[in-house]
């Protein structure tokens, strides 16, 4: 490469650079800095402190707050990308029907995020909503059925809805991966004798090791980062039952103003899923390098 | 009751702002450009705030206002965001509760820097309890247009009557009995807000109060959420549930104020207990009678405080940031809102669902007919006798809402009062020493 190309290939992604720095690094760096600061109603009274760190431990709802972030974005994840992969697979098959079904099912992800809140909070409501009226007037209960006001209920209802919001992307991008399976794969398992389950088991998993593996990437990320859904259904209540780290995080920075806490516990956060990545990614690496370097 | 707007009401609301647009005004010196952020309000409010801005322009036209509405529940991010990056609007329009945090961030200016000149009139044209509590540090950082307070006891008269009463309950213990007698397999005889939402939270704090609780007190720095002032008055909202007298405890709490108002207005539940405003925003079911009464007091007071008789919070409250370039056009609109031609609009006419400030709205027939009670309260000196602010201190969010989940915990019985107000008295005292340094 010429000397002169070089340059123009810095010159080329240097707008990206400075935009991934301005809008990634530099934020994150503020955030690092700020959970080693103690802060006291906006202003900064020392750095190089673990004083939120040890606030953090300290705090008996931190401990519900991991374990609903660990249902939230595990138990998200995990439901999202395999009822994601059951209906990309229904969809990947040709028919009249679900070729109208994938340009329908993408509905609900372009909802915006409060419509779908307050519509799901509206339809979940015990005494006025459709869902524990239908149960009621079926005859499916007797009583009324408060699936956000219940704490035993509520982070997996939370949890149904987020999987309604996020599975139809992954279930369409992992339809145009199965799509893209190769035909003569499938005609010489067939051939060999495999059937359905080990068609899909032996050929059709592996082609889409590497859709997968972003997909199910991709969806920690985004699950990790809601925020609206959780909070103007339920705001965390009741008694903490749905408090994960986005909305305790906001609490703490714009309800108590406590942005040295709320801080250290984006620290915590982006170190979690960081390492939860990484292990994915390193679980699935060779699939990941094998389709990735066709 | 009722809050539709008739003819009359929308002849005299547009004839009052053409009047108030023509009305030369004392001082007219102000210019630039001036911004306004307003947060909340019912939707007459917002209506009404919008047109009396045109006013304002009309009677300023040297002005350029930036008018802009905001979502109540927002205001706190908006505005530090705002602060943070010198992009903070000249007048902010939102809760008293918020004023002390403000003021110690920095955010505000007192007002009494920048319209001294215009305070003997604002004295003049303003209820002085309701005008108190703009005040923090004895100095006006903000001026009030109207409050809300707590609580209060909306009544359907039919329930009330089929059980054989006459009149409204007046002790918690009454309270009790009614709302027993008041229920029926198919509607609990008394429901009450329980989500963190911090209408529903200041809804528990107006039993605290008349019970002689406090949630901080100022003078030591310590939180007092387990004394017996707030123990007794969770244990009275755990009595009702007992009783059998309200929904079920999971419905209470996912069912915020204004869900639990409509549940009342369609006739699904006897009372409810709210603020001041009860159901005049939204309004009942044709055929459903109701009433609005204070909340019944203790039978005995068990906090160690003065019990009150209502807490008070005005949540339409002008204030000035500390960043304004245009200080001058700032108190010019707060001037503005000060008059009674503005004032009015919370005298029963258009708005009916709060407690004016200004001493002219208090004879407006309109306001009368519809809370006859709080006007011969008000004419005999008596409607803000023994009422308190609404808390209000640097770090209050932080003690509301442990004292929001603590009232959760006890009310599903996962924990009793005592239990879960110490909890969350250990928890808030901790973010209150961490906030305050």
């Amino acid at each position: 490469m010429l000397k002169s190309d070089r340059l123009l290939a810095y010159a080329l992604i240097l707008p990206v650079v400075a935009a991934v720095v301005a809008f990634v690094v530099g934020p994150t760096y503020n955030v690092a800095t700020l959970s080693l600061t103690q802060v006291v109603m906006g202003q900064e009274r020392g750095f190089g402190t673990l004083i939120n760190f040890k606030t953090l431990a300290a705090d008996p709802v931190f401990g519900l707050v991991l374990k609903n972030t660990a249902i939230w974005i595990l138990g998200g994840t995990l439901m999202c990308v395999t009822v994601g992969l059951a209906v990309g697979t229904f969809l990947a098959v040709d028919s009249k029907l679900t070729g109208w079904l994938r340009a329908l099912i993408l509905l609900p992800w372009v909802l915006p995020d409060v419509v779908t809140a307050m519509a799901w909070k509206w339809m979940l409501h015990g005494q006025v909503g459709i869902v524990g009226q239908t149960l009621q007037s079926s005859g499916l209960t007797n009583e009324t059925v408060s699936f956000l006001g219940d704490p035993d209920k509520v982070m997996w209802v939370l949890v149904v809805v987020l999987i309604w919001r996020k599975m139809p992307l992954v279930a369409l991008i992992l339809c145009a991966a199965i799509r893209s399976v190769p035909d003569d794969q499938m005609e010489a398992a067939r051939i060999d004798g495999a059937n359905a389950v080990e068609r899909f088991r032996f050929v059709t998993l592996p082609n889409i090791a590497f859709s997968l593996t972003a997909v199910t990437v991709i969806s920690m990320i985004w699950i990790t980062a809601e925020f609206a859904l959780p909070w103007i259904m339920t705001g965390g209540g009741p008694a903490n039952a749905s408090q994960i780290m986005s909305t305790y995080i906001y609490q703490q920075s714009f309800e108590f103003f406590n942005w040295g806490v709320a801080s250290a516990m984006s620290v915590v956060n982006l170190v979690m899923l960081v390492s939860i990545v990484a292990l994915y990614l390193y679980v699935n690496r060779r699939s990941w390098a094998s389709e990735g370097s066709k | 009751m009722s809050n539709s707007m008739s003819r009359r009401r929308f002849l005299g609301t547009t004839a009052a702002v053409g009047a108030a647009s023509m009305l030369p005004m004392s001082a007219q010196a102000a210019q630039g450009s001036v911004s306004v952020w307003k947060f909340g309000g019912t939707p007459q409010e917002v209506e009404q705030w919008a047109l009396r801005n045109d006013a304002f322009l009309a009677a300023n036209p040297d002005v350029d206002l930036k008018y802009s509405y905001f979502n109540g529940q927002i205001r706190r991010q908006k505005i530090l965001a705002g602060f943070q990056t010198n992009r903070l609007a000249d007048v902010i329009v939102a809760f008293g509760q918020d004023l002390p945090e403000f003021v110690g961030f920095g955010m505000l200016q007192p007002l009494d820097d920048i319209a001294g000149d215009k305070m003997d009139g604002w004295k003049e044209r303003i209820v002085p309890e309701v005008l108190e509590s703009g005040m923090h540090d004895g100095k006006l950082y903000g001026l009030p247009t109207y409050v809300d307070m707590a609580s209060f006891l909306a009544i359907n008269l039919d329930a009330l009557e089929e059980a054989g009463f006459d009149r409204p309950p007046e002790t918690w213990s009454e309270l009790r009995e009614y709302a027993k007698a008041m229920t029926k397999p198919d509607r609990p005889g008394i429901a009450f807000p329980v989500t963190t939402a911090p209408v529903d939270i200041n809804i528990f704090e107006g039993l605290v109060y008349a019970n002689g609780g406090r949630i901080f007190d100022e003078e030591t720095g310590k939180v007092t959420l387990n004394e017996p002032g707030v123990v007794d008055a969770l244990q009275f909202y755990l009595d009702l549930i007992a009783d059998g007298s309200t929904p079920a405890p999971t419905s209470l709490t996912e069912t915020f104020f204004r869900d639990t108002a409509q549940l009342f207005g369609q006739g699904r539940s006897a009372m409810w207990i709210g603020l001041s405003w009860l159901n005049t925003p939204w309004g009942v079911s044709e055929g459903v009678r109701w009433t609005g009464v204070p909340l019944p007091r203790p039978d005995t007071a068990s906090g160690r405080f003065e019990p009150v008789s209502a807490i008070m919070d005005a949540t339409a409250m002008l204030m000035v940031s500390s960043r304004s370039e245009n200080p001058e056009a700032a108190a010019e609109y707060i001037d503005f809102w000060s008059q009674n031609e503005q004032l009015e609009i919370w005298g029963g006419q258009p708005e009916i669902a709060r407690i004016p400030s200004g001493k002219a709205a208090w004879d407006n027939p309109e306001l009368e007919e519809a809370w006859p009670n709080w006007v011969s309260a008000y004419n005999a000196g008596k409607l803000f006798e023994g009422a308190e602010p609404m808390p209000r201190f640097i770090g209050v969010s932080a003690i509301e809402s442990a004292l929001g989940t603590a009232i959760q915990q006890a009310v599903l019985g996962q924990k009793t009062a005592q239990e879960a107000l110490d909890e969350a008295n250990k928890a808030a005292q901790t973010q209150i020493d961490l906030i305050r340094g």
